[in-house]
């Protein structure tokens, strides 16, 4: 049963607006309480920041950094509020990260031109996984603005001279714009995506090149997939539902065009 | 708050055609505490109510709205082109038990040529529509509805655009009211659409004509306006997230950025 009803939780938070995840999520686990743990891991929602309070940057916040109420800061490795045994990466692990965090602030100041990046490292019996966290958000007007949220998890297995990534992706993206002649206007959601490849392996520089790689290919797919959809899908569809045109008109012209055709085959 | 007030907000919370689906998760989540879905009644029917259900009437393939307005006793709605009332099963979202029903209002030939004129707008402009027009406010105005359904769940969309217009029957007179649109996507995700745009028109004359011709050029001007923010929201506030490429048109060189200090930091870890 439990597993019918993560799946039917899933299937809810999928139909239900993704503007209430969060909402939707707490009114899940409240019914159903046994599901927290699972749902939590696996659904994704807006990220949360923090500041340092070593290094004074600030830092995402998810499950993978996460140890009871603490979270490890990725610039200090040290968690907030301070744990004397919290979970970190081992040694050569912990060196990868910081390798990654600072090639992925590379990328995040070149892409989103400000923002915030997080990227959380941890051991796995034969091989590595982590995640890279990106989060930017912005206020064009008044009543008008923008969140991006990129969470991608990937698995890296060893073998000899390759490794095999395993990347899931997801980009959460809220849009929203109001004034008197739109009135109030909501553009919500998420979407995700998987990829698996093998990628050559010289050294532990190479993981975080390919790592590097497999995700700047993904968000550019992405932020494409996205496009299409919030602003080519979701038009389309308002045009399904209303016709600009008058559909006599438009039915006319489909009329004489089928004429046309038929005489030419004549 | 209770299991009821939570299932509740979720089925008043289903998009577009997928109420059905939202039920059977809804079952499956409360499997634990016996069949819910009675004690759910009070927000099906809100939901049906504000979300202009269609029902189809026994014997007839045309589809009339559910709403506040053309409530009867119990659960029993009327469609005054049809001159029929129904019973709904607001679970089940099915008509049964069509009766013979005669509009008693003092303005029942203002509502006949509005829906008149209604219907032929209707026509012009939403390829699958119910809409509806009723008294309300003790018969001292009207209520002009109407609702366009789009469901393509192979596709993994579904979309619905609904107008709801109340107006005083005086000369001159206000047209005001509300339009909704929400389309729901959710192939490998959730995307959804939510507008809401207030409607305010004066109009000097209550010739159902002008009425409803002025309704259209509101509607109309809706859509002109929700096609640029569309295009508005993809030149500004998405733009201003992400760039598709870094201002140098040159994608990261990884090896650079990562390999470099990688090698720097081979020995201590020690950040910055």
């Amino acid at each position: 049963m439990a597993d019918a009803q993560f799946d039917s939780a899933l299937d809810l938070l999928r139909r239900l607006n993704p503007r209430d995840t969060k909402r939707n999520l707490q009114a899940i686990t409240t019914v159903v309480p046994d599901l927290t743990e699972d749902l939590l891991s696996s659904v994704d929602q807006p990220l949360e920041i923090r500041r340092c309070p070593k290094t004074k940057r600030d830092y995402l916040l998810c499950d993978y950094n996460r140890d009871g109420d603490s979270y490890r800061s990725p610039w200090s490795n040290e968690f907030d509020p301070p744990l004397d045994d919290g979970t970190v990466p081992s040694e050569r692990v912990r060196k990868l990260e910081v390798a990654a965090n600072e090639a992925f602030d590379v990328y995040r100041d070149l892409y989103y031109e400000g923002g915030v990046g997080s990227v959380y490292f941890w051991d796995l019996d034969d091989g590595f996984a982590g995640v890279i966290l990106l989060k930017k958000g912005v206020t064009p007007g008044a009543k008008s603005s923008g969140e991006w949220d990129s969470i991608h998890v990937f698995e890296a297995t060893d073998r000899a001279r390759m490794s095999h990534y395993k990347l899931t992706s997801t980009v959460i993206l809220h849009l929203s714009n109001g004034n008197e002649t739109l009135g109030e206007m909501d553009l919500s959601g998420n979407m995700t995506r998987q990829v698996e490849v093998d990628l050559p392996v010289e050294s532990d520089a190479s993981h975080v090149a390919n790592v590097g790689r497999l995700v700047e290919d993904m968000e550019l797919k992405m932020r494409n997939l996205l496009q299409e959809v919030y602003f080519g899908k979701a038009k389309d569809v308002v045009g399904e539902l209303r016709s600009l045109a008058p559909l006599s008109e438009t039915n006319r012209d489909r009329a004489a065009q089928l004429e046309m055709i038929k005489s030419l085959q004549r | 708050m209770s299991t009821i007030e939570l299932a509740s907000s979720f089925i008043e919370g289903a998009p577009p055609g997928e109420l059905p689906d939202v039920v059977a998760d809804v079952k499956a989540l409360t499997s634990e505490e016996g069949d819910l879905i009675p004690s759910l009644a009070p927000a099906f029917e809100r939901y049906n109510e504000t979300q202009l259900t269609t029902v189809k009437l026994p014997g007839a393939s045309q589809e009339v709205i559910v709403s506040e307005f053309n409530k009867l006793e119990g659960n029993r709605y009327f469609d005054v082109e049809s001159q029929t009332s129904f019973e709904v099963d607001h679970v089940t979202q099915e008509a049964s038990d069509a009766q013979s029903y005669v509009l008693e209002s003092q303005n029942a030939d203002l509502i006949k040529s509005l829906l008149k004129s209604l219907s032929a707008h209707a026509t012009e402009h939403y390829p699958n529509c119910s809409y509806g027009v009723y008294p309300t406010e003790n018969d001292s105005s009207v209520a002009i509805l109407l609702v366009a359904n789009r469901y393509s769940p192979n596709n993994f969309w579904n979309g619905r655009f609904r107008a709801i217009y109340t107006m005083p029957v005086s000369e001159p007179t206000t047209v005001t009211g509300k339009i909704h649109v929400d389309v729901h996507y959710y192939e490998d995700g959730n995307v959804a659409l939510k507008t809401t745009k207030p409607i305010s028109v004066s109009i000097s004359s209550l010739s159902a004509e002008t009425v409803i011709s002025r309704i259209g050029a509101a509607e109309r001007d809706y859509q002109e306006t929700l096609n640029r923010a569309f295009v508005q929201m993809a030149e500004e506030a998405f733009k201003n997230l992400r760039r598709q490429l870094p201002i140098t048109r040159q994608k990261v060189e990884w090896e650079k950025v990562g390999g470099y200090r990688l090698g720097q930091d081979i020995s201590g870890g020690k950040g910055r």
